[in-house]
């Protein structure tokens, strides 16, 4: 094995333990004990690509010899999406980087510029500025999240609202499929006929959106782009109640200019206040930080129209440099480890006409358990919010960090029960698959999975299938059991609210 | 407050535990950009100290993890955009306390050390011989801790050492000359400032350098200390406070850099600069701009020339690259400091600018030696440098003696 890859990747190639270990872990914490009882995160080894055809060389290996190989790009999600769980090579898209020049192209004739997979957006954005133009969405981990990564999660974030998931702007996508052919898959919805390239592999512009690089490996994504707006404005508005915070972003919505619309709970911003942090932020209270982008007169208008709703509500709007400051911190929700370092969380996307209901729930479900919970969330569609719950919990005491694990399937739970459902599957979701698809389209997810990848190398353990100690049946037995411990680390957890 | 080794290991326990993993650093790091193996990145580094000091695995102390830590200029950019807010420039100095600690030391750190216990400067040069930058003036007589001075010019051992370099002290006094003012150097009384000793994680050497050299400028009785070293400039405005337990005041003088303190004799239109048909763009030193709070002052002397094209590179200010001649690199693997050096002179190259002007000793040598390898059109000088050429020299400023 060492010397096949030593051939194609050299240096680019590492087998060295010290090394290895770091891809053995994404961001979240996960006791050994149930790492080992679950995965087997250790790859043989890890390589990194600079051009396509190395991608298909590897792959038509893999293929052949049946080793998994597991894509990695910023290694920026919680869900082992980019962590092997049946050892194998890793594969670490991030020497593949770059740019092109800005072109018209599609059936709209809109602005789109070719990027390398494994490019942050963060990086993109830069590159377009220079060009004159800007990304229409990218994710709140945007200096650490590669282009390839965000696509094979769904693509959900800052922007989303205004021009909608990621797949309805990507014209289309390069990528080796897991027998090693180099394709071209175009998005039929935006693609010209002229245009359209025949695609290659098997594949169709549908096995890359959330898939979790379990079917192809993203190589270039030819984004549509933006120029930039001529007017922005950013705004805080800020409740008393829950219940007219979930009305205005309903309202928000369906506010044409309106780019980007965050919420903090006031146990959030109180977390944030321990440590001298968003300080323009009124305690007590439901923020929704707005960002507003677009003609200037369109702006404006947005703006009346909102101030408008915010007065029938009973809300304020604050100053003008609060809505500033919270959009310079927006990637940097993490500030809350400093009042908490170790924490818990659940990712949840939900119908945005149940947010009020579920964040009052959630609360009392909270008191019930003796702890604190924390939550942001983004409006990505007029329909849906996506939305990050969080609570303190302590990776140094591994009973209390288990116990602690139960409180997030009752917050999946409660979700369900609000029409809400996991965002990302990965190894740790997986018990979650049934709530997330029909048992139809559970079939019909691992027969395509077969049809393009039959020996299952590519990304193998995530998204389809549960394993045995994930399965629904004993993963909640399992819960229920870690749920037992959670009166015994309850001090804990006071200490903590 | 001294560093001591519970202290220590508490604090890099604390930060290493509030890290994310997000990885928002590592795209930023000149390091990893080079090396781009996750080890070398600030979340990888952080890792590694997570598991040493929070989960006390000490068997993961090997000689690649030494080497790892090594392996950073310290330009705090990662610091810059950190989602969790840690403090990772003060977290790179303290695990290198650590390891000097834990007998981790590398031998040329070791030896700069002993070096400078010597000579009290970087160099094998004795101390005496600090002012042999101004054997070549022969208008005028730099004075040598001269009583009344209302300024001391604090040179540094990078001017005062280095042959290829010593336009720039020159520049700096000359221009001093012409304001007037009355200045100062300390000549041989001038020690190291302690900065390479303090990116060495030997600040505990660091404290009696920093303890000479106050006294002898407090013993001058200026108002004001100026100096054209990033790296000193820093040293004295953030670390000496600290090394010290004192507050900035307490020096009983204030710190400037050489470009605030130039910029202010340009408002005050004692120094009169002539025309420059160039296009010019600067680079921030770390030290400087990041790591100091100084980014405006440069600016203001290139804008003030006429006829000078100022452009920016697309990484300034907070967000500026390092020039890979920071953090002792130098010393632990010169090849990678030269790779870092290499991609800013090109994103230099880039705007379209014929000359690079930057306000630190240590990043124009080290952009200079980049430029002329990878044989770009691109003259690198420092922003005293360049002020000097282009000020009026016949009339001066509107002299205000």
């Amino acid at each position: 094995m060492e010397v096949f890859l030593k051939e194609i990747f050299g240096s680019r190639m590492t087998t060295d333990p010290f090394e290895l270990e770091q891809y053995t872990k994404d961001i979240a914490y996960i006791p050994p004990i149930l790492v080992r009882l679950l995965a087997k995160p250790w790859p043989r080894a890890v390589v990194q690509a600079e051009e396509s055809r190395e991608i298909a060389c590897l792959m038509q290996w893999a293929f052949q010899k049946r080793i998994p190989v597991t894509v990695r790009g910023g290694g920026s999600s919680a869900y082992f999406n980019s962590v092997p769980v049946q050892e194998g090579i890793v594969l670490d898209m991030n020497h593949m980087q770059g740019v092109g020049a800005v072109h018209m192209a599609g059936k709209a004739e809109e602005p789109a510029v070719w990027v390398q997979a494994g490019t942050t957006w963060y990086d993109a954005d830069e590159r377009l500025r220079r060009q004159g133009y800007t990304l229409r969405s990218y994710p709140t981990s945007a200096p650490a999240a590669t282009v390839g990564g965000w696509i094979s999660l769904g693509g959900f974030g800052i922007g989303s609202i205004r021009y909608g998931p990621l797949r309805e702007q990507i014209l289309g996508v390069r990528a080796v499929t897991a027998g090693g052919e180099i394709a071209e898959v175009d998005n039929p919805g935006l693609k010209s006929e002229a245009e359209a390239s025949a695609g290659g592999g098997g594949l169709c512009f549908d096995d890359f959106f959330g898939m979790e690089g379990t079917r192809a490996v993203i190589t270039e994504a030819h984004l549509t782009v933006r120029p930039f707006p001529e007017k922005e404005a950013h705004r805080v508005l800020a409740f008393r109640d829950v219940r007219p915070t979930g009305r205005m972003i309903q309202e928000l919505g369906q506010v044409s200019s309106v780019f980007n619309v965050h919420f903090s709970s006031p146990t959030f911003v109180a977390a944030l206040h321990k440590k001298g942090y968003a300080s323009e932020l009124p305690q007590e209270r439901y923020c929704l930080a707005v960002d507003l982008a677009g003609r200037q007169t369109e702006v404006e208008e947005a703006l009346r129209t909102i101030r408008r709703e915010v007065q029938v509500l009973g809300g304020e709007v604050l100053a003008t440099e609060a809505g500033e400051a919270e959009w310079i911190s927006r990637f940097k929700a993490l500030r809350l480890k400093q009042t908490w370092p170790s924490l818990q969380a659940a990712e949840l996307l939900l119908p945005v006409e149940h947010f009020a209901a579920f964040e009052e729930a959630l609360t009392k479900l909270a008191k019930q358990k003796h702890t604190v919970v924390v939550t942001y969330a983004h409006l990505v569609s007029p329909e849906t919010v996506l939305l990050m719950v969080l609570f303190p919990s302590d990776e140094l005491n591994t009973l209390r960090y288990l116990g602690d694990l139960s409180f997030i399937s009752r917050i999946y739970a409660l979700g369900k029960l609000y029409g809400g459902k996991p965002y990302i599957i990965g190894l740790w979701n997986t018990s979650y698959l049934s709530d997330i698809y029909t048992s139809k389209e559970l079939k019909r997810r691992w027969e395509r999975k077969q049809r393009l990848d039959r020996p299952n190398i590519l990304n193998p353990g995530k998204a389809y299938k549960a394993p045995f100690f994930l399965s629904r049946s004993v993963f909640r037995l399992g819960m229920g059991f870690l749920g037992m411990l959670c009166p015994f680390v309850r001090a804990g957890r006071e200490s903590d609210a | 407050m001294p560093k001591t080794k519970t202290n220590l290991e508490e604090r890099i326990a604390e930060a290493s535990y509030v890290c994310g993993r997000c990885g928002s650093c590592r795209n930023v790091c000149p390091v990893y950009q080079e090396i781009k193996w996750e080890s070398s990145s600030p979340r990888g580094k952080i890792t590694l100290a997570k598991d040493v000091f929070l989960k006390h695995k000490h068997n993961k102390m090997t000689e690649f993890y030494t080497q790892r830590l090594l392996e950073c200029t310290l330009c705090g950019k990662c610091e810059e955009i950190c989602a969790a807010g840690i403090h990772t420039r003060g977290l790179w100095l303290d695990l290198r306390e650590s390891l000097r600690e834990t007998g981790r030391l590398h031998p040329n750190f070791r030896h700069l050390g002993e070096q400078i216990a010597t000579t009290h400067n970087i160099s094998a040069t004795a101390n005496e011989y600090r002012l042999d930058w101004t054997d070549d003036l022969d208008d005028f007589e730099v004075p040598q801790s001269k009583d009344g001075s209302e300024v001391a010019y604090f040179v540094g051992c990078v001017s005062s050492f280095y042959p290829q370099l010593a336009d720039i002290p020159q520049s700096i006094v000359k221009i001093l000359e012409q304001a007037p003012v009355k200045y100062t150097v300390l000549g041989g009384e001038e020690w190291c400032c302690g900065f390479p000793l303090i990116s060495a994680g030997m600040s505990g050497e660091a404290q009696e350098l920093a303890r000479h050299n106050i006294e002898k400028v407090r013993a001058l009785r200026v108002k004001t200390l100026i100096t054209g070293c990033a790296s000193c400039f820093h040293t004295w405005s953030q670390e000496y406070p600290l090394l010290l337990g004192k507050s900035k005041q307490d020096l009983g003088f204030e710190v400037l850099h050489v470009t605030e303190y130039f910029a202010r004799l340009l408002q005050e239109k004692r120094l009169m600069p002539a025309g420059l048909s160039e296009t010019v763009t600067y680079h921030d030193p770390c030290d400087l701009g990041r790591n100091s709070g100084v980014y405006e002052d440069p600016r203001v002397i290139l804008q003030a020339i006429p006829g000078l094209d100022y452009v920016e590179m697309f990484h300034n200010r907070e967000l500026a690259d390092c020039c890979g001649g920071g953090g002792n690199l130098q010393m632990v693997d010169s090849g990678l400091s030269q790779a870092i050096a290499g991609r800013r002179v090109r994103a230099a190259v880039e705007t379209g600018a014929s000359i690079l002007v930057s306000a630190c000793q240590q990043c124009v040598q080290t952009l200079r030696d980049a430029a002329r390898k990878e044989k770009l059109a691109l003259e690198v000088m420092d922003v005293t440098e360049l002020l000097w050429q282009v000020l009026d020299h016949e009339t001066g400023g509107e002299r205000n003696e």
